[in-house]
């Protein structure tokens, strides 16, 4: 073993793998996310439902799959569905017999079962004066849904859904355990060829997290978009002396300032 | 009642009341918030609700285009009875225009949007009619050169004179308004107090609720004055103040009169 825990190259050899693998990550989590997406709005609103025919319903399947462990939950999909001879002869086993589907289904309604209290957080956090006012200007319920509380309540949303987004990133390492390849699972083979624990390891780490962290940007970008209504009022709130570059730099007191002002305009955006 | 003569034009088919409550009662939970209310507003009327807080004004108005739906009586809007059903809600909310103490502009919305929003979507007006009609009414507030502006941008008194503007766009006949300027500096409020004695040329049906006495007397035909729920005293603006009859209207107004 040479002085460097890394071995570039094991590195350089097994890099195909692990795109491969990180291809499979990527595509397990933009499936999930989208499904998500489509299904968190209704579900939230049968949640939020007077009408307890809906609400109840979606209010234990939030209780179900928030509780149900993640790892249990696959294994359950993947190896507990293919025992029921039904399922196995009937037609949707397509779906049940492929790894992939099972994971993709697993992980949709354990993500699911988080959005709900996400979007529905968020829905409640429109100033109720805001929908009233739309609905004494004579708009439809469903536009005032669609124009008014939706739109604010992703811009309430989107930090709750940034941290949901991450988690589920990589969670998805769990998907390893019923035979599917994603970017742990390669890590995890080429440790088991090596004995190398650390060269895999830190390599996968490494692509998680840019991955993470390219989502972070792209979040940002999105978030800046939506709350450009702000944007003039922080140029005003944020007018300061000119400060040299050097001042900046020299002064670590500076940096803490900085930042504590951007946490503040930050939470200013949320309200 | 008033001297005030009815607007002319009249069609002929419908009646001069703009608005008639009959029995209106509201409860929530336990607590009854208007008993008993009789109201009849005649079309083009300005009308001034007071009371102490908590008194049943706020709700009084928002029974009338149904933010608050009422438990007993009858409520007619423009020969419209509300009922609950969503079209005849729908029907009065068009015809009925409403400003909040709050503003309650849309954030994310420009101001030119906020108030060609309802105008595209409840009339199904194009964007450019939608654009013209806001323009007149923005003008009309003036504060037609913040069109491009975000809510945020601009003051208190600015942004509620869009919210103005922005019911003005649905052209309602009747207007509501709930303590425009409860939530205001005081140099602001007579900004938006201008733009509201403006509207009174218009025929416009009025009802306002607010603690500014001397609006009340320029503009109001009849004053109102509420508590517990009730109608206690009502009448022209002059022998109201100057010749309460009611001991609960005396006292209200020894309070607030300083």
């Amino acid at each position: 073993m040479n002085a460097l825990v890394i071995d570039f190259a094991l590195v350089w050899e097994s890099l195909p793998a692990m795109l491969n693998g990180l291809w499979t990550t990527m595509l397990v989590t933009i499936i999930v996310l989208v499904l998500g997406l489509i299904f968190c709005i209704p579900l939230t609103l049968a949640r939020m439902s007077s009408n307890r025919v809906f609400a109840l319903p979606a209010a234990f399947f939030v209780m179900f799959f928030r509780g149900a462990p993640l790892l249990i939950l696959l294994y359950l999909v993947y190896y507990g569905f293919g025992q029921i001879e039904a399922l196995r002869d009937g037609p949707l086993w397509f779906i049940f017999g492929s790894a992939f589907a099972c994971a993709v289904i697993g992980l949709t309604l354990n993500h699911l079962a988080f959005m709900v209290d996400v979007v529905r957080g968020s829905l409640e956090a429109v100033p109720a004066g805001l929908s009233e006012a739309s609905n004494s200007l004579g708009i439809a319920p469903r536009d005032t849904f669609r124009y008014i509380q939706l739109p604010l309540a992703m811009r309430y949303g989107i930090k709750a859904y940034q941290n949901e987004v991450v988690m589920l990133t990589k969670g998805t390492a769990v998907i390893s355990v019923i035979t599917i390849i994603d970017l742990t699972a390669v890590a995890n083979e080429v440790f088991e060829r090596t004995y190398d624990p650390f060269t895999p390891m830190l390599t996968v780490a490494a692509f998680y997290w840019v991955l993470v962290n390219v989502m972070r940007l792209g979040f940002r970008r999105l978030e800046s978009h939506l709350n450009r209504h702000h944007a003039a009022e922080d140029a005003r709130r944020n007018e300061k002396p000119v400060k040299t570059i050097g001042s900046l730099l020299f002064h670590p007191s500076s940096w803490l300032k900085a930042k504590r002002s951007m946490l503040v305009a930050r939470k200013e955006h949320a309200l | 009642m008033t001297g005030v003569a009815p607007p002319q034009n009249e069609p002929s088919l419908s009646s001069s009341i703009a608005v008639s409550m009959k029995g209106v009662e509201k409860w929530y939970g336990k607590f009854r918030a208007l008993n008993g209310i009789d109201l009849e507003v005649r079309r083009g009327e300005k009308i001034v609700v007071c009371g102490p807080s908590g008194s049943g004004k706020s709700t009084l108005i928002r029974c009338i285009n149904r933010l608050e739906p009422h438990d007993e009586g009858s409520i007619i809007v423009n020969g419209i009875e509300l009922d609950g059903s969503p079209t005849t809600t729908q029907d009065v909310r068009i015809e009925v225009g409403m400003v909040f103490q709050q503003f309650n502009l849309f954030p994310h919305l420009t101001i030119m949007e906020n108030c060609t929003l309802a105008p595209r979507l409840a009339r199904g007006a194009t964007v450019e009619a939608a654009e013209r009609l806001a323009r007149r009414f923005l003008d009309r507030v003036q504060i037609g050169d913040q069109a491009h502006k975000y809510p945020s941008q601009l003051s208190g008194g600015q942004q509620q004179r869009v919210a103005i503007a922005r019911a003005l766009c649905m052209e309602p006949r009747i207007m509501l308004f709930d303590e425009p300027t409860s939530s205001l500096d005081p140099e602001m409020i007579k900004e938006v107090l201008q733009v509201m004695e403006d509207l009174t040329d218009d025929g416009l049906t009025m009802i306002c609720v607010t603690h500014e006495m001397g609006f009340a007397r320029r503009v109001a035909n009849r004053c109102i004055f509420m508590d517990k729920g009730e109608i206690v005293e009502a009448g022209p603006a002059d022998s109201f103040f100057e010749a309460p009859r009611s001991e609960r209207l005396k006292t209200f107004l020894s309070q607030v009169l300083h």
